[in-house]
């Protein structure tokens, strides 16, 4: 019937990935929610994931759907923040939010809204489309014990979090994609950070680094978002809007799974083959922790946009980790340290 | 403009022997090399067209007529670079505005403000754009007769032998 | 009519860009107007739209950002120093005296020094570059034949990219999801059983054609015993002081591989200076040369750019891909059809797209079909090789055109008028290499070993026998269950 057809027009979108194919779970949020799209709408609404690099480079995909290039694109705000450091609470801030506690801020706890008028001055709608849990510290090829050992550490490591290590004297250096393999190998950077386990174990870089540190405090749940353009956006018919946001948030909890199902035997392999995990030390840990709040306070005070953001995120936090210290933590605590091993 | 290419060399050279003895280095001076090349392989591209430096392959074109080849080279200019450059262009005076009027920054610790180096790609194509300009109009003066044949593409420079030739 | 454009655009395009190109328009220029002009045909089909174009400024600006490129330019810079400054001249000449009586000896040198580039870069252009200025005139002058000579450079100049490091293999590592110390270790024994099959091509000119590789005539073999000693030891000093400051520092972890370049680039100047032989006008004519090449091969990549999104546009890879589904079973097959697809599409595509294009859509068939993808990996690589070398596209061929004299010459030392380099000369004298490039890839499929000999086989990691242990309560804790209070 024409009503029908006229209610599922065909709809064909490109999506640019700021991925590699390669990093097979972080790249995969965008085919999981191609395939779900396609599949709830008969094949009508297509769209065409491209890896980063494809149609534009993986770190200016922000760019390409806000001037309408592409439709959407998949990617982690925080490449973004040398536009604006606000994007940075779309993903993921220093000592900021777990993965649930992202996602609990982004679609009920008032931070969406936020986001939304912020990003409504780039025309993107942005939704919550992936997540990798917790991201390891990285890899270093001496061990850091004291925050002294931080002076002077060659670490390649990019964005906010660079800013707050610069503060504790780290050096970030951002060398191109592939010399970091050999310049970690021979010394030339002292380390780098990457992802997790399943992803780090790809690039090999435990050959050449044994020390493997966590936690990626940078990273305590980084939200992989969908950007669309808000004039495409409103060319959608009203279900067509609905299955996108609802294979967006399949795509989203989809991620976080698999990396928790991938990354426990890709850390067995990792230390099988001789990496020593390390944890940072609390007083690196309150260092950096101390180095953050200072970047934070320097960015609101000349930042309205970005202190609008961070007063609500802030708020939020607290209130979400003195729920955290009693259940959760209770139960994780019990089972994670109180069983005796055997 | 091709002294950043010594600049260049000197700014490298410097951050690694920087970074090896004091352990201290910047991603701008890292970000600085890319500045500067992408500086002079973008505004030397006109000087480069000027200079017939932009490689062909003359396999069988060499073998056609020197007025074909004159031909070729007028609506080359006219079909194949000017629309090139003139859509890239246009297309990138808004990154450039974009950039610009929000202050980009490097999304790196301590990396350089972006305007500048996005400046460079308007710029350079435009360059480019008046060199084909200048180049059509040879060609075509040439072709009338109002001015002499200078050989196979114009210009020949840089061969190996040029140095004891001058 | 317009459905058989849609389904054909992909060939479409690759047959008129060879046009394109054969008319003698700079190529970054035509390879743009392709582009183009598809891009407007795709709109018109309804293929795309006209937004995507806007992708280009931002592509362009991803070449800008592009650090592993610096390379170009330090590695020219470098090369062009030593070469007016008539140290790479000494070098050669000493080499070719050292040589003098052997048959092919100076190409025999230049399969040696690329060899010796390829471990300190790993970007083609600028390996061809640098060789093609220090070393064909010198081969002109003593009576090579052109073909060999321009075939011998060229083809010593692609080994950059199998000899780590190597910008192919990087992406290749990236492309394919493994280690890129893992596609350096295996790409080691190839390149260098390649090297030697460039050594053995040139035996095998001078046992069947002596005149095409000749020894340096009694008259230029100036030096004999002590002298030649001593002048070796001067002569070659600089140019182990310039690997030293390239490989050296690299290895020391002073530089990246990239600046590298740039330290071989600073050494070289400081090796002029040293000999006198520094001045403004040779520096500013390095300087121009250097600006000139790397305007034309970042235009290439520009071109090829504007080419790559359009193809994308128009479903190029989807076409590519559609060939690739459906191939005639077993791993041997796949193997022979990918290499034959390869070798073919390398007529068109740089090793860039193809290494974006094909290689994602090859590892998972790959990896499905048993096969290991580092050792698929190096065979593809040495089979890109051939994309450097394949006339009439071969990115090697170009460069060396851009650097091969163009008019005839007076050569100053023997004063005899020495006539250009043809295009066709640098063509017939790739002919050959490609072909043992087509025995190298038999080689590799023949004997995996020669990849997988270079890998530390770890054993397979049983994982039910490791457990993670950490600390307790690093950080604190409620203290009820562990924490603090039993650290
Ligand atoms: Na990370
Ligand atoms: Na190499």
């Amino acid at each position: 019937a024409p009503a029908i057809a006229q209610s599922m027009p065909e709809i064909k979108w490109r999506l640019a990935s700021s991925f590699p194919k390669s990093l097979d779970t972080i790249y995969g949020g965008g085919e999981v929610l191609a395939k779900r799209v396609a599949e709830a709408t008969d094949g009508k609404f297509q769209i065409r994931v491209f890896a980063g690099g494809e149609i534009v480079p993986g770190l200016q995909v922000l760019d390409a759907v806000q001037n309408g290039t592409v439709e959407c694109g998949h990617t982690v705000s925080y490449y973004y923040v040398g536009k604006d450091a606000a994007f940075g609470f779309d993903a993921s801030m220093p000592f900021g939010a777990n993965t649930r506690q992202q996602n609990s801020w982004l679609y009920h706890g008032g931070g969406m809204a936020l986001l939304r008028e912020f990003f409504a001055k780039y025309n993107i709608l942005n939704f919550p489309c992936g997540n990798t849990g917790t991201q390891m510290g990285g890899w270093f090829r001496k061990e850091i014990k004291t925050v002294e050992d931080l002076k002077g550490l060659k670490f390649r490591i990019g964005g906010y979090a660079g800013k707050v290590m610069s503060k504790l004297g780290v050096v970030p250096q951002q060398i191109a994609g592939g010399d970091i393999y050999p310049a970690l190998e021979k010394g030339t950077i002292d380390a780098a950070e990457w992802v997790g386990p399943y992803d780090d174990e790809k690039l090999g870089f435990n050959k050449v680094a044994p020390y493997y540190y966590y936690p990626g405090w940078w990273e305590g749940g980084p939200n992989v978002s969908v950007l669309v353009n808000k004039a495409e956006w409103e060319k959608l018919p009203k279900h067509y809007k609905a299955v996108f946001e609802a294979a967006a948030a399949e795509a989203n909890m989809d991620m976080t799974a698999k990396y928790d199902v991938l990354n426990p035997p890709a850390l067995k392999r990792l230390i099988g083959a001789g990496t020593q995990l390390r944890p940072f030390s609390k007083d690196i840990m309150l260092a950096c922790y101390k180095a953050a709040q200072e970047t934070y306070a320097e960015e609101a005070a000349v930042n309205p946009a970005f202190k609008k953001i961070f007063d609500h995120w802030s708020a939020y936090l607290a209130e979400q980790r003195s729920w955290f210290s009693v259940a959760e933590a209770g139960f994780d605590s019990f089972v994670l340290y109180g069983i005796p091993k055997k | 403009m091709y002294w950043l290419i010594l600049l260049m060399v000197i700014v490298s050279s410097g951050n690694a022997t920087i970074r090896y003895i004091f352990s201290n280095s910047s991603n701008a001076w890292l970000e600085v090399q890319w500045y500067l090349f992408s500086a002079v392989f973008l505004l030397c591209s006109g000087y480069t067209l000027l200079k017939n430096e932009h490689i062909r392959i003359d396999v069988v074109a060499g073998r056609l007529s020197r007025r074909a080849q004159i031909w070729i080279d007028i609506l080359g200019t006219l079909f194949f670079l000017f629309p090139m450059a003139l859509l890239i262009l246009t297309l990138s005076w808004p990154m450039f505005m974009k950039s610009f009027t929000m202050m980009e920054m490097s999304s790196d610790a301590g990396g350089l403000i972006r305007w500048p180096v996005k400046l460079m790609i308007p710029l350079g194509f435009s360059l480019l754009m008046l060199q084909g300009v200048s180049e059509l109009i040879k060609k075509v003066a040439i072709l009338t007769g109002d001015r002499p044949d200078t050989g196979d593409h114009g210009h020949h420079h840089h061969t190996a032998a040029d140095g004891e030739a001058a | 009519m317009t459905q058989f454009l849609i389904a054909n655009m992909a060939p479409l395009m690759f047959g008129a860009l060879v046009f394109f190109l054969l008319l003698g328009y700079p190529v970054a220029f035509a390879l743009a107007a392709n582009g183009i002009v598809f891009g407007l045909l795709g709109i018109e089909l309804g293929l795309l739209n006209a937004s995507l174009f806007q992708a280009l400024p931002e592509r362009v600006f991803g070449i800008m950002r592009n650090d592993t490129l610096l390379a170009i330019p330090f590695f020219t810079f470098m090369g062009l120093i030593l070469e007016r400054s008539g140290m790479a001249e000494d070098l050669l000449d000493t080499i070719g005296q050292l040589f003098g009586p052997i048959r092919g000896g100076l190409a025999y040198a230049v399969v040696f020094v690329g060899a010796l580039l390829a471990a300190t870069t790993g970007v083609v252009a600028a390996s061809v570059i640098s060789m093609g200025l220090i070393s064909l005139p010198i081969m002109l002058r003593y009576g090579y034949d052109r073909r060999v000579a321009t075939g011998v450079i060229a083809a010593s100049g692609t080994l950059a990219q199998i000899i780590p490091p190597s910008l192919v293999l990087i992406i290749m590592a990236d492309q394919l999801g493994r280690s890129v110390g893992d596609m350096y270790a295996g790409a080691f024994l190839p390149g260098l059983v390649l090297t030697a099959l460039y050594a053995g091509y040139i035996f095998l000119v001078t046992m069947i054609k002596p005149s095409y590789a000749p020894a340096l005539p009694l008259e230029a073999r100036t030096l004999k015993g002590m002298a030649l000693i001593v002048r070796s030891v001067t002569c070659l000093l600089p140019p182990l002081v310039l690997i030293f400051l390239v490989l050296g520092t690299i290895f020391l972890g002073i530089a990246t591989p990239t600046e590298g370049g740039a330290m071989g680039a600073s050494g070289a100047l400081i090796l002029a200076l040293a000999k006198r032989k520094l001045s403004w006008s040779l520096m500013r004519q390095a300087m121009d040369t250097t600006a000139k090449l790397s305007s034309f091969v970042l235009f290439i990549l520009v071109g090829s750019t504007v080419f790559g999104l359009v193809f994308r546009g128009v479903n190029g890879d989807l076409w590519v891909e559609h060939l690739m589904t459906g191939l005639p079973g077993g791993k041997l097959g796949f193997l022979i059809v990918v290499n034959v697809l390869m070798f073919v599409l390398a007529f068109f595509l740089d090793f860039f797209e193809l290494a974006f294009i094909l290689v994602p859509l090859l590892g998972p068939v790959a990896e499905k079909l048993g096969i290991d993808l580092i050792w698929f990996g190096v065979l593809l690589g040495v089979n890109m090789q051939t994309s450097f070398m394949h006339p009439p596209f071969g990115f090697a061929l170009f460069y060396l055109r851009s650097v091969a004299p163009k008019s005839d010459y007076i050569d100053k030392v023997t004063s005899k008028l020495t006539p250009k380099i043809t295009t066709g000369q640098i063509y017939w004298g790739a002919v050959p290499f490609v072909v043992i490039q087509v025995i190298m890839v038999g080689l590799v499929i023949a004997f995996p070993d020669l990849v997988s000999g270079g890998l530390d086989k770890g054993a397979a990691i049983d994982t039910s026998t490791i457990k993670i242990e950490v600390p307790q309560g690093e950080y604190g804790g409620s203290g009820m269950y562990g924490g603090p209070d039993n650290k």
